[in-house]
Protein backbone atom coordinates (compact mmCIF):
# COMPACT_ATOMS: atom_id res chain seq x y z
CA UNK A 1 0.00 0.00 0.00
CA UNK A 2 2.77 2.45 0.95
CA UNK A 3 4.61 1.50 -2.17
CA UNK A 4 1.59 2.39 -4.31
CA UNK A 5 1.21 5.70 -2.53
CA UNK A 6 4.85 6.51 -3.23
CA UNK A 7 4.34 5.69 -6.88
CA UNK A 8 1.31 7.99 -7.14
CA UNK A 9 3.41 10.79 -5.67
CA UNK A 10 6.07 10.08 -8.25
CA UNK A 11 3.50 10.32 -11.06
CA UNK A 12 2.36 13.64 -9.62
CA UNK A 13 5.88 15.03 -9.54
CA UNK A 14 6.55 14.01 -13.13
CA UNK A 15 3.34 15.59 -14.34
CA UNK A 16 3.98 18.78 -12.40
CA UNK A 17 7.35 19.18 -14.09
CA UNK A 18 5.73 18.65 -17.47
CA UNK A 19 2.90 21.10 -16.82
CA UNK A 20 5.15 23.86 -15.52
CA UNK A 21 7.10 23.82 -18.75
CA UNK A 22 4.17 25.59 -20.40
CA UNK A 23 3.43 28.27 -17.86
CA UNK A 24 1.45 30.76 -19.95
CA UNK A 25 -0.82 28.03 -21.21
CA UNK A 26 -1.22 26.90 -17.61
CA UNK A 27 -2.35 30.34 -16.52
CA UNK A 28 -4.79 30.58 -19.42
CA UNK A 29 -6.20 27.20 -18.50
CA UNK A 30 -6.79 28.41 -14.96
CA UNK A 31 -8.49 31.60 -16.14
CA UNK A 32 -10.67 29.63 -18.47
CA UNK A 33 -11.76 27.39 -15.63
CA UNK A 34 -12.81 30.37 -13.55
CA UNK A 35 -14.85 31.76 -16.46
CA UNK A 36 -16.51 28.40 -17.10
CA UNK A 37 -17.54 28.02 -13.48
CA UNK A 38 -18.80 31.60 -13.29
CA UNK A 39 -20.97 31.15 -16.39
CA UNK A 40 -22.66 28.03 -15.11
CA UNK A 41 -23.30 29.65 -11.75
CA UNK A 42 -24.68 32.62 -13.67
CA UNK A 43 -26.97 30.32 -15.61
CA UNK A 44 -28.40 28.93 -12.37
CA UNK A 45 -28.96 32.44 -11.01
CA UNK A 46 -30.77 33.46 -14.21
CA UNK A 47 -33.04 30.42 -13.95
CA UNK A 48 -33.78 31.16 -10.30
CA UNK A 49 -34.53 34.81 -10.96
CA UNK A 50 -37.81 33.48 -12.36
CA UNK A 51 -38.66 30.98 -9.64
CA UNK A 52 -38.15 29.95 -6.03
CA UNK A 53 -37.90 26.23 -6.65
CA UNK A 54 -37.19 24.08 -9.66
CA UNK A 55 -38.79 20.65 -9.49
CA UNK A 56 -38.55 20.94 -5.71
CA UNK A 57 -34.92 22.13 -5.68
CA UNK A 58 -34.30 25.41 -3.90
CA UNK A 59 -31.53 27.81 -4.90
CA UNK A 60 -29.14 26.74 -2.09
CA UNK A 61 -29.66 23.06 -2.94
CA UNK A 62 -29.09 23.91 -6.60
CA UNK A 63 -25.84 25.70 -5.74
CA UNK A 64 -24.72 22.52 -3.98
CA UNK A 65 -25.51 20.58 -7.18
CA UNK A 66 -23.32 22.95 -9.22
CA UNK A 67 -20.50 22.61 -6.67
CA UNK A 68 -20.70 18.82 -6.60
CA UNK A 69 -20.76 18.84 -10.39
CA UNK A 70 -17.41 20.64 -10.50
CA UNK A 71 -15.93 18.41 -7.79
CA UNK A 72 -16.92 15.20 -9.58
CA UNK A 73 -16.04 16.47 -13.03
CA UNK A 74 -12.82 17.96 -11.65
CA UNK A 75 -11.66 14.67 -10.14
CA UNK A 76 -12.45 12.98 -13.45
CA UNK A 77 -10.49 15.65 -15.34
CA UNK A 78 -7.65 15.53 -12.82
CA UNK A 79 -6.70 11.93 -13.27
CA UNK A 80 -9.25 9.44 -14.63
CA UNK A 81 -9.96 11.12 -17.97
CA UNK A 82 -6.35 11.88 -18.96
CA UNK A 83 -5.31 8.41 -17.81
CA UNK A 84 -8.05 6.80 -19.90
CA UNK A 85 -6.90 8.85 -22.90
CA UNK A 86 -3.38 7.63 -22.38
CA UNK A 87 -4.52 4.01 -22.02
CA UNK A 88 -6.35 4.17 -25.35
CA UNK A 89 -3.31 5.64 -27.04
CA UNK A 90 -1.01 3.02 -25.53
CA UNK A 91 -3.25 0.18 -26.69
CA UNK A 92 -3.27 1.59 -30.20
CA UNK A 93 0.49 2.09 -30.35
CA UNK A 94 1.31 -1.12 -28.51
CA UNK A 95 3.30 0.71 -25.85
CA UNK A 96 1.06 -0.84 -23.21
CA UNK A 97 3.59 -3.69 -23.36
CA UNK A 98 5.94 -1.64 -21.20
CA UNK A 99 3.21 -1.02 -18.64
CA UNK A 100 2.39 -4.71 -18.39
CA UNK A 101 6.05 -5.58 -17.81
CA UNK A 102 6.24 -3.34 -14.75
CA UNK A 103 6.10 -5.12 -11.38
CA UNK A 104 2.88 -3.48 -10.27
CA UNK A 105 -0.83 -3.87 -10.90
CA UNK A 106 -1.51 -2.72 -14.44
CA UNK A 107 -5.01 -1.46 -13.65
CA UNK A 108 -3.51 0.77 -10.96
CA UNK A 109 -0.99 2.14 -13.41
CA UNK A 110 -3.38 2.89 -16.28
CA UNK A 111 -5.94 4.45 -13.91
CA UNK A 112 -3.67 6.96 -12.25
CA UNK A 113 -0.73 7.54 -14.55
CA UNK A 114 -1.73 10.92 -15.96
CA UNK A 115 -2.53 13.90 -13.76
CA UNK A 116 -3.79 17.19 -15.13
CA UNK A 117 -3.06 19.75 -12.47
CA UNK A 118 -5.26 22.54 -13.79
CA UNK A 119 -8.24 20.44 -12.74
CA UNK A 120 -7.34 21.16 -9.11
CA UNK A 121 -8.75 24.64 -9.65
CA UNK A 122 -11.95 23.10 -10.89
CA UNK A 123 -12.17 20.97 -7.75
CA UNK A 124 -11.30 23.91 -5.49
CA UNK A 125 -13.99 26.08 -7.12
CA UNK A 126 -16.42 23.18 -6.68
CA UNK A 127 -15.59 22.91 -2.98
CA UNK A 128 -16.03 26.66 -2.58
CA UNK A 129 -19.42 26.60 -4.30
CA UNK A 130 -20.56 23.67 -2.17
CA UNK A 131 -19.51 25.61 0.94
CA UNK A 132 -21.61 28.61 -0.18
CA UNK A 133 -24.53 26.25 -0.80
CA UNK A 134 -24.14 24.70 2.66
CA UNK A 135 -24.04 28.12 4.30
CA UNK A 136 -27.24 29.12 2.50
CA UNK A 137 -28.93 25.84 3.37
CA UNK A 138 -28.55 26.71 7.05
CA UNK A 139 -28.30 24.01 9.68
CA UNK A 140 -26.64 20.90 8.45
CA UNK A 141 -26.72 17.91 10.78
CA UNK A 142 -23.88 15.47 11.14
CA UNK A 143 -25.70 12.56 9.51
CA UNK A 144 -26.49 14.57 6.39
CA UNK A 145 -22.87 15.71 6.17
CA UNK A 146 -21.64 12.16 6.53
CA UNK A 147 -24.06 10.86 3.91
CA UNK A 148 -22.90 13.65 1.60
CA UNK A 149 -19.29 12.54 1.87
CA UNK A 150 -20.13 8.85 1.44
CA UNK A 151 -22.35 9.36 -1.59
CA UNK A 152 -19.85 11.78 -3.10
CA UNK A 153 -17.13 9.14 -2.78
CA UNK A 154 -19.45 6.60 -4.39
CA UNK A 155 -20.13 9.04 -7.23
CA UNK A 156 -16.42 9.54 -7.88
CA UNK A 157 -15.86 5.77 -7.94
CA UNK A 158 -18.74 5.34 -10.40
CA UNK A 159 -17.17 7.92 -12.70
CA UNK A 160 -13.83 6.16 -12.40
CA UNK A 161 -15.30 2.78 -13.36
CA UNK A 162 -17.13 4.34 -16.30
CA UNK A 163 -13.90 5.83 -17.65
CA UNK A 164 -11.98 2.61 -17.01
CA UNK A 165 -14.59 0.64 -18.95
CA UNK A 166 -14.59 3.14 -21.83
CA UNK A 167 -10.79 2.97 -21.95
CA UNK A 168 -10.80 -0.83 -21.76
CA UNK A 169 -13.01 -0.98 -24.85
CA UNK A 170 -9.85 -0.03 -26.76
CA UNK A 171 -8.69 -3.64 -26.45
CA UNK A 172 -11.41 -4.69 -28.86
CA UNK A 173 -12.12 -1.61 -30.94
CA UNK A 174 -8.70 0.15 -30.91
CA UNK A 175 -9.91 3.58 -32.04
CA UNK A 176 -12.18 4.57 -29.20
CA UNK A 177 -10.82 7.99 -28.19
CA UNK A 178 -14.01 9.44 -29.58
CA UNK A 179 -16.02 7.35 -27.14
CA UNK A 180 -14.71 9.63 -24.41
CA UNK A 181 -16.79 12.33 -26.07
CA UNK A 182 -19.81 10.33 -24.89
CA UNK A 183 -18.57 10.71 -21.34
CA UNK A 184 -17.99 14.43 -21.75
CA UNK A 185 -21.37 15.07 -23.36
CA UNK A 186 -23.29 13.24 -20.66
CA UNK A 187 -21.20 14.80 -17.90
CA UNK A 188 -22.23 18.16 -19.24
CA UNK A 189 -25.84 17.25 -18.51
CA UNK A 190 -25.00 16.31 -14.92
CA UNK A 191 -24.82 20.03 -14.02
CA UNK A 192 -28.54 19.91 -13.20
CA UNK A 193 -30.38 17.41 -11.01
CA UNK A 194 -31.31 14.46 -13.18
CA UNK A 195 -34.95 14.51 -12.10
CA UNK A 196 -35.64 17.48 -14.39
CA UNK A 197 -34.76 15.47 -17.50
CA UNK A 198 -37.07 13.45 -19.73
CA UNK A 199 -37.25 9.75 -18.94
CA UNK A 200 -34.74 8.48 -21.55
CA UNK A 201 -32.02 10.89 -20.49
CA UNK A 202 -32.63 10.29 -16.78
CA UNK A 203 -32.40 6.56 -17.40
CA UNK A 204 -29.16 6.83 -19.37
CA UNK A 205 -27.56 9.06 -16.75
CA UNK A 206 -28.33 6.73 -13.88
CA UNK A 207 -27.43 3.45 -15.58
CA UNK A 208 -25.00 3.18 -18.49
CA UNK A 209 -23.45 6.62 -17.89
CA UNK A 210 -23.91 7.08 -14.12
CA UNK A 211 -22.53 10.65 -14.02
CA UNK A 212 -26.06 11.83 -13.31
CA UNK A 213 -26.47 9.99 -10.01
CA UNK A 214 -22.84 10.74 -9.13
CA UNK A 215 -23.72 14.44 -8.90
CA UNK A 216 -27.38 14.44 -7.96
CA UNK A 217 -27.33 11.94 -5.07
CA UNK A 218 -24.81 13.79 -2.82
CA UNK A 219 -26.79 16.99 -3.30
CA UNK A 220 -29.96 15.11 -2.38
CA UNK A 221 -28.24 13.93 0.81
CA UNK A 222 -27.76 17.47 2.13
CA UNK A 223 -31.11 18.82 1.04
CA UNK A 224 -33.00 16.07 2.86
CA UNK A 225 -34.24 14.34 -0.26
CA UNK A 226 -32.38 11.07 0.16
CA UNK A 227 -33.85 8.09 2.04
CA UNK A 228 -32.16 4.93 3.33
CA UNK A 229 -33.15 3.04 0.21
CA UNK A 230 -31.34 5.59 -1.97
CA UNK A 231 -28.15 5.28 0.10
CA UNK A 232 -28.29 1.48 -0.05
CA UNK A 233 -28.86 1.63 -3.81
CA UNK A 234 -25.85 3.82 -4.57
CA UNK A 235 -23.62 1.78 -2.23
CA UNK A 236 -24.68 -1.46 -3.91
CA UNK A 237 -24.25 0.09 -7.34
CA UNK A 238 -20.74 1.25 -6.46
CA UNK A 239 -19.61 -2.14 -5.14
CA UNK A 240 -21.12 -3.82 -8.20
CA UNK A 241 -19.47 -1.31 -10.53
CA UNK A 242 -16.02 -1.80 -9.01
CA UNK A 243 -16.28 -5.58 -9.35
CA UNK A 244 -17.53 -5.24 -12.90
CA UNK A 245 -14.77 -2.79 -13.78
CA UNK A 246 -12.08 -5.15 -12.50
CA UNK A 247 -13.58 -8.11 -14.37
CA UNK A 248 -14.00 -6.09 -17.56
CA UNK A 249 -10.42 -4.83 -17.41
CA UNK A 250 -9.05 -8.37 -16.95
CA UNK A 251 -11.17 -9.72 -19.78
CA UNK A 252 -10.08 -6.89 -22.04
CA UNK A 253 -6.45 -7.37 -21.17
CA UNK A 254 -6.65 -11.00 -22.24
CA UNK A 255 -7.47 -9.99 -25.80
CA UNK A 256 -4.58 -7.51 -25.96
CA UNK A 257 -2.04 -8.68 -28.46
CA UNK A 258 0.57 -5.94 -28.33
CA UNK A 259 0.42 -3.91 -31.49
CA UNK A 260 4.17 -3.45 -31.69
CA UNK A 261 5.00 -7.14 -31.66
CA UNK B 1 -14.30 29.87 -58.98
CA UNK B 2 -17.23 27.48 -59.40
CA UNK B 3 -14.87 24.81 -60.73
CA UNK B 4 -12.52 25.37 -57.82
CA UNK B 5 -15.35 25.03 -55.35
CA UNK B 6 -16.64 21.87 -56.98
CA UNK B 7 -13.23 20.29 -56.51
CA UNK B 8 -12.89 21.52 -52.93
CA UNK B 9 -16.35 20.32 -51.96
CA UNK B 10 -15.75 16.92 -53.52
CA UNK B 11 -12.47 16.50 -51.66
CA UNK B 12 -14.10 17.45 -48.36
CA UNK B 13 -16.94 15.02 -49.01
CA UNK B 14 -14.41 12.23 -49.34
CA UNK B 15 -12.74 13.19 -46.08
CA UNK B 16 -16.09 13.38 -44.33
CA UNK B 17 -17.06 9.92 -45.55
CA UNK B 18 -14.03 8.49 -43.75
CA UNK B 19 -14.93 9.79 -40.33
CA UNK B 20 -18.61 8.94 -40.17
CA UNK B 21 -18.71 7.42 -36.69
CA UNK B 22 -16.65 10.02 -34.86
CA UNK B 23 -18.70 12.73 -36.52
CA UNK B 24 -21.91 11.35 -35.12
CA UNK B 25 -20.37 11.03 -31.67
CA UNK B 26 -19.51 14.71 -31.75
CA UNK B 27 -23.13 15.43 -32.59
CA UNK B 28 -23.97 14.30 -29.05
CA UNK B 29 -22.53 17.60 -27.87
CA UNK B 30 -24.59 19.81 -30.11
CA UNK B 31 -27.69 17.91 -29.02
CA UNK B 32 -27.00 17.64 -25.30
CA UNK B 33 -26.55 21.34 -24.52
CA UNK B 34 -29.97 22.49 -25.74
CA UNK B 35 -31.66 19.52 -24.04
CA UNK B 36 -30.06 20.45 -20.72
CA UNK B 37 -31.39 23.99 -20.72
CA UNK B 38 -34.70 22.99 -22.24
CA UNK B 39 -35.24 20.64 -19.30
CA UNK B 40 -34.21 23.32 -16.81
CA UNK B 41 -36.52 25.97 -18.29
CA UNK B 42 -39.42 23.53 -18.46
CA UNK B 43 -38.93 22.81 -14.76
CA UNK B 44 -38.99 26.56 -14.06
CA UNK B 45 -42.11 27.00 -16.19
CA UNK B 46 -43.86 24.17 -14.32
CA UNK B 47 -42.84 25.66 -10.96
CA UNK B 48 -44.48 28.94 -11.99
CA UNK B 49 -47.68 27.18 -12.88
CA UNK B 50 -47.10 26.66 -16.60
CA UNK B 51 -45.14 29.49 -18.18
CA UNK B 52 -42.24 31.94 -17.87
CA UNK B 53 -43.07 35.32 -19.44
CA UNK B 54 -45.33 33.60 -21.93
CA UNK B 55 -43.03 30.65 -22.62
CA UNK B 56 -44.69 27.30 -21.94
CA UNK B 57 -42.57 24.11 -21.87
CA UNK B 58 -43.71 23.46 -25.46
CA UNK B 59 -42.54 26.96 -26.45
CA UNK B 60 -39.17 26.34 -24.83
CA UNK B 61 -38.95 23.06 -26.68
CA UNK B 62 -39.73 24.78 -29.98
CA UNK B 63 -37.10 27.41 -29.20
CA UNK B 64 -34.41 24.88 -28.32
CA UNK B 65 -35.18 22.60 -31.26
CA UNK B 66 -34.76 25.53 -33.65
CA UNK B 67 -31.71 26.71 -31.70
CA UNK B 68 -30.09 23.30 -32.11
CA UNK B 69 -30.60 23.46 -35.87
CA UNK B 70 -29.28 27.04 -36.02
CA UNK B 71 -26.32 26.28 -33.80
CA UNK B 72 -25.44 23.26 -35.85
CA UNK B 73 -25.57 25.11 -39.16
CA UNK B 74 -23.89 28.27 -37.86
CA UNK B 75 -21.05 27.15 -35.59
CA UNK B 76 -17.60 27.19 -37.19
CA UNK B 77 -14.75 25.39 -35.52
CA UNK B 78 -11.89 26.43 -37.83
CA UNK B 79 -10.03 28.31 -35.14
CA UNK B 80 -9.26 25.03 -33.34
CA UNK B 81 -8.04 23.34 -36.47
CA UNK B 82 -6.13 26.34 -37.71
CA UNK B 83 -4.06 26.65 -34.55
CA UNK B 84 -2.80 23.13 -35.13
CA UNK B 85 -1.94 23.90 -38.76
CA UNK B 86 0.09 26.94 -37.77
CA UNK B 87 1.79 25.21 -34.88
CA UNK B 88 2.72 22.15 -36.93
CA UNK B 89 3.70 24.19 -39.95
CA UNK B 90 1.09 22.40 -42.07
CA UNK B 91 -0.16 25.72 -43.29
CA UNK B 92 2.98 26.41 -45.32
CA UNK B 93 2.14 24.22 -48.35
CA UNK B 94 -1.32 25.78 -48.51
CA UNK B 95 0.05 29.29 -48.49
CA UNK B 96 2.07 28.72 -51.65
CA UNK B 97 -0.99 27.55 -53.56
CA UNK B 98 -2.72 30.22 -55.64
CA UNK B 99 -5.91 29.96 -53.58
CA UNK B 100 -6.59 31.81 -50.32
CA UNK B 101 -6.78 29.18 -47.52
CA UNK B 102 -10.09 30.68 -46.43
CA UNK B 103 -11.76 28.84 -49.32
CA UNK B 104 -10.67 25.46 -47.97
CA UNK B 105 -12.29 26.37 -44.67
CA UNK B 106 -15.49 27.52 -46.36
CA UNK B 107 -15.78 24.28 -48.33
CA UNK B 108 -15.08 22.27 -45.20
CA UNK B 109 -17.83 24.09 -43.31
CA UNK B 110 -20.40 23.57 -46.04
CA UNK B 111 -19.77 19.85 -46.38
CA UNK B 112 -19.47 18.92 -42.71
CA UNK B 113 -22.49 20.91 -41.65
CA UNK B 114 -24.75 19.45 -44.28
CA UNK B 115 -23.33 15.97 -43.83
CA UNK B 116 -23.90 15.84 -40.08
CA UNK B 117 -27.23 17.63 -40.26
CA UNK B 118 -28.97 14.35 -41.00
CA UNK B 119 -27.67 12.98 -37.72
CA UNK B 120 -29.39 15.47 -35.43
CA UNK B 121 -32.82 15.09 -37.03
CA UNK B 122 -33.84 11.85 -35.25
CA UNK B 123 -32.88 13.28 -31.84
CA UNK B 124 -34.78 16.47 -32.53
CA UNK B 125 -37.76 14.31 -33.45
CA UNK B 126 -37.53 12.64 -30.03
CA UNK B 127 -37.55 16.05 -28.31
CA UNK B 128 -40.48 17.22 -30.41
CA UNK B 129 -42.44 14.13 -29.35
CA UNK B 130 -41.37 14.25 -25.66
CA UNK B 131 -42.45 17.87 -25.20
CA UNK B 132 -45.35 17.92 -27.65
CA UNK B 133 -43.93 20.78 -29.75
CA UNK B 134 -46.06 22.41 -32.39
CA UNK B 135 -44.57 24.72 -34.96
CA UNK B 136 -46.51 27.48 -36.67
CA UNK B 137 -44.38 29.22 -39.23
CA UNK B 138 -45.67 32.21 -41.11
CA UNK B 139 -44.33 32.43 -44.65
CA UNK B 140 -42.42 35.65 -43.96
CA UNK B 141 -40.71 34.00 -40.99
CA UNK B 142 -39.32 31.27 -43.20
CA UNK B 143 -38.45 33.82 -45.87
CA UNK B 144 -36.44 35.89 -43.37
CA UNK B 145 -35.02 32.93 -41.48
CA UNK B 146 -32.90 31.67 -44.38
CA UNK B 147 -31.01 34.91 -45.07
CA UNK B 148 -30.73 35.50 -41.32
CA UNK B 149 -29.22 32.04 -40.90
CA UNK B 150 -26.73 32.72 -43.67
CA UNK B 151 -25.76 36.04 -42.12
CA UNK B 152 -25.28 34.35 -38.75
CA UNK B 153 -23.14 31.60 -40.27
CA UNK B 154 -20.99 34.18 -42.08
CA UNK B 155 -20.62 36.19 -38.89
CA UNK B 156 -19.55 33.20 -36.83
CA UNK B 157 -17.22 32.01 -39.52
CA UNK B 158 -15.54 35.40 -39.98
CA UNK B 159 -15.09 35.87 -36.24
CA UNK B 160 -13.60 32.41 -35.90
CA UNK B 161 -11.34 33.15 -38.86
CA UNK B 162 -10.12 36.37 -37.24
CA UNK B 163 -9.39 34.51 -34.00
CA UNK B 164 -7.72 31.75 -35.98
CA UNK B 165 -5.51 34.25 -37.80
CA UNK B 166 -4.27 35.62 -34.51
CA UNK B 167 -2.48 32.28 -34.16
CA UNK B 168 0.17 33.73 -36.50
CA UNK B 169 1.42 35.78 -33.55
CA UNK B 170 0.39 33.72 -30.56
CA UNK B 171 0.66 30.19 -31.97
CA UNK B 172 -1.78 28.98 -29.34
CA UNK B 173 -5.27 30.44 -29.67
CA UNK B 174 -7.14 27.65 -27.96
CA UNK B 175 -7.72 29.62 -24.77
CA UNK B 176 -9.00 32.66 -26.70
CA UNK B 177 -11.36 30.51 -28.75
CA UNK B 178 -12.82 28.79 -25.73
CA UNK B 179 -13.18 32.12 -23.97
CA UNK B 180 -15.19 33.38 -26.93
CA UNK B 181 -17.31 30.23 -26.92
CA UNK B 182 -18.01 30.54 -23.23
CA UNK B 183 -19.03 34.19 -23.55
CA UNK B 184 -21.34 33.42 -26.43
CA UNK B 185 -22.72 30.61 -24.29
CA UNK B 186 -24.32 33.29 -22.10
CA UNK B 187 -25.06 36.03 -24.59
CA UNK B 188 -26.00 34.14 -27.74
CA UNK B 189 -29.22 32.61 -26.48
CA UNK B 190 -28.02 29.22 -25.30
CA UNK B 191 -28.65 29.34 -21.57
CA UNK B 192 -31.87 31.30 -22.11
CA UNK B 193 -33.88 32.82 -24.95
CA UNK B 194 -32.57 36.37 -25.32
CA UNK B 195 -35.87 37.88 -24.20
CA UNK B 196 -35.52 36.12 -20.83
CA UNK B 197 -32.02 37.42 -20.09
CA UNK B 198 -32.00 40.00 -17.29
CA UNK B 199 -31.82 43.64 -18.51
CA UNK B 200 -28.11 44.39 -18.77
CA UNK B 201 -27.19 40.99 -20.16
CA UNK B 202 -29.84 41.39 -22.85
CA UNK B 203 -28.40 44.76 -23.87
CA UNK B 204 -24.92 43.31 -24.07
CA UNK B 205 -26.25 40.49 -26.25
CA UNK B 206 -27.67 42.95 -28.79
CA UNK B 207 -24.85 45.50 -28.69
CA UNK B 208 -22.06 42.96 -29.13
CA UNK B 209 -22.19 40.40 -31.98
CA UNK B 210 -23.21 37.50 -29.72
CA UNK B 211 -26.97 37.82 -29.96
CA UNK B 212 -26.84 37.93 -33.75
CA UNK B 213 -25.11 34.57 -33.99
CA UNK B 214 -27.73 32.15 -32.64
CA UNK B 215 -30.48 34.11 -30.92
CA UNK B 216 -31.69 36.33 -33.77
CA UNK B 217 -32.27 33.65 -36.44
CA UNK B 218 -33.84 31.34 -33.86
CA UNK B 219 -36.27 33.99 -32.64
CA UNK B 220 -37.19 34.99 -36.19
CA UNK B 221 -38.24 31.46 -37.11
CA UNK B 222 -39.91 30.82 -33.77
CA UNK B 223 -42.02 33.93 -34.15
CA UNK B 224 -40.46 35.81 -31.25
CA UNK B 225 -40.30 39.09 -33.20
CA UNK B 226 -42.69 40.92 -35.49
CA UNK B 227 -41.71 41.76 -39.04
CA UNK B 228 -40.23 45.26 -38.47
CA UNK B 229 -38.17 44.13 -35.45
CA UNK B 230 -36.89 41.15 -37.41
CA UNK B 231 -35.74 43.41 -40.23
CA UNK B 232 -33.97 45.74 -37.79
CA UNK B 233 -32.21 42.81 -36.15
CA UNK B 234 -31.17 41.47 -39.54
CA UNK B 235 -29.60 44.80 -40.43
CA UNK B 236 -27.73 44.49 -37.16
CA UNK B 237 -26.49 41.12 -38.37
CA UNK B 238 -25.41 42.65 -41.67
CA UNK B 239 -23.47 45.42 -39.92
CA UNK B 240 -21.62 42.90 -37.78
CA UNK B 241 -20.86 40.70 -40.79
CA UNK B 242 -19.31 43.73 -42.50
CA UNK B 243 -17.23 44.58 -39.43
CA UNK B 244 -16.12 40.99 -38.96
CA UNK B 245 -15.24 40.72 -42.66
CA UNK B 246 -12.98 43.76 -42.58
CA UNK B 247 -11.44 42.71 -39.27
CA UNK B 248 -10.71 39.17 -40.40
CA UNK B 249 -9.12 40.43 -43.65
CA UNK B 250 -6.88 42.85 -41.76
CA UNK B 251 -5.81 40.29 -39.18
CA UNK B 252 -5.12 37.79 -41.95
CA UNK B 253 -3.15 40.25 -44.10
CA UNK B 254 -0.83 41.25 -41.26
CA UNK B 255 -0.75 37.80 -39.73
CA UNK B 256 0.54 36.08 -42.85
CA UNK B 257 3.48 38.48 -42.86
CA UNK B 258 4.25 37.61 -39.25
CA UNK B 259 4.05 33.88 -39.99
CA UNK B 260 7.39 32.21 -39.55
CA UNK B 261 6.32 28.66 -40.44
CA UNK B 262 6.78 26.76 -37.22
CA UNK B 263 8.40 23.43 -37.80
CA UNK B 264 9.68 24.33 -41.23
Amino acid sequence: MRRYLRIVLLFARLEAQFELAYRTNFVFDLLQQVVITATSLGAVLILFSYTETMNGWTLPAMIVVVGVFYIVQGIGDLVFLPSAQQLIEQVRLGTLDFVLLKPLDAQFFVSLRRIKFTAIVEIALGVGIVAVGFAKLGTLDLLAGLLFLITLACGVVLVYVLLLVLGTLAFWFVRVENLLVVYEAFTDAARFPIDIYPFWLRFAMSSVVPVGIAVTVPAQAVSGRLDGLGVAAILAATVGAVAFGRWFWKTGLRSYTGASA
Amino acid sequence: MIRVYRALLLAQLQVAAQYRLSMFLYLLFSIMRPVIFLAAWSAVALARGGSVNGFTPADFAAYYVILTVVQHLVTAWNQYDFELQVRMGQLSPRLVRPLDPIHYAIAENIIWKSFTFVGILPVLAVIVITYGVQFHFALWQIALFIPSLLLAASLQFLISWAIASSAFWTTRTHAVSSLFDRTSFIFAGQIAPLSLLPGVLQQVAYVLPFGYIFGVPTDILRGGHDLPTSLVLMSGQAVWVAIAFVASRIVWRFGVRAYTAVGA
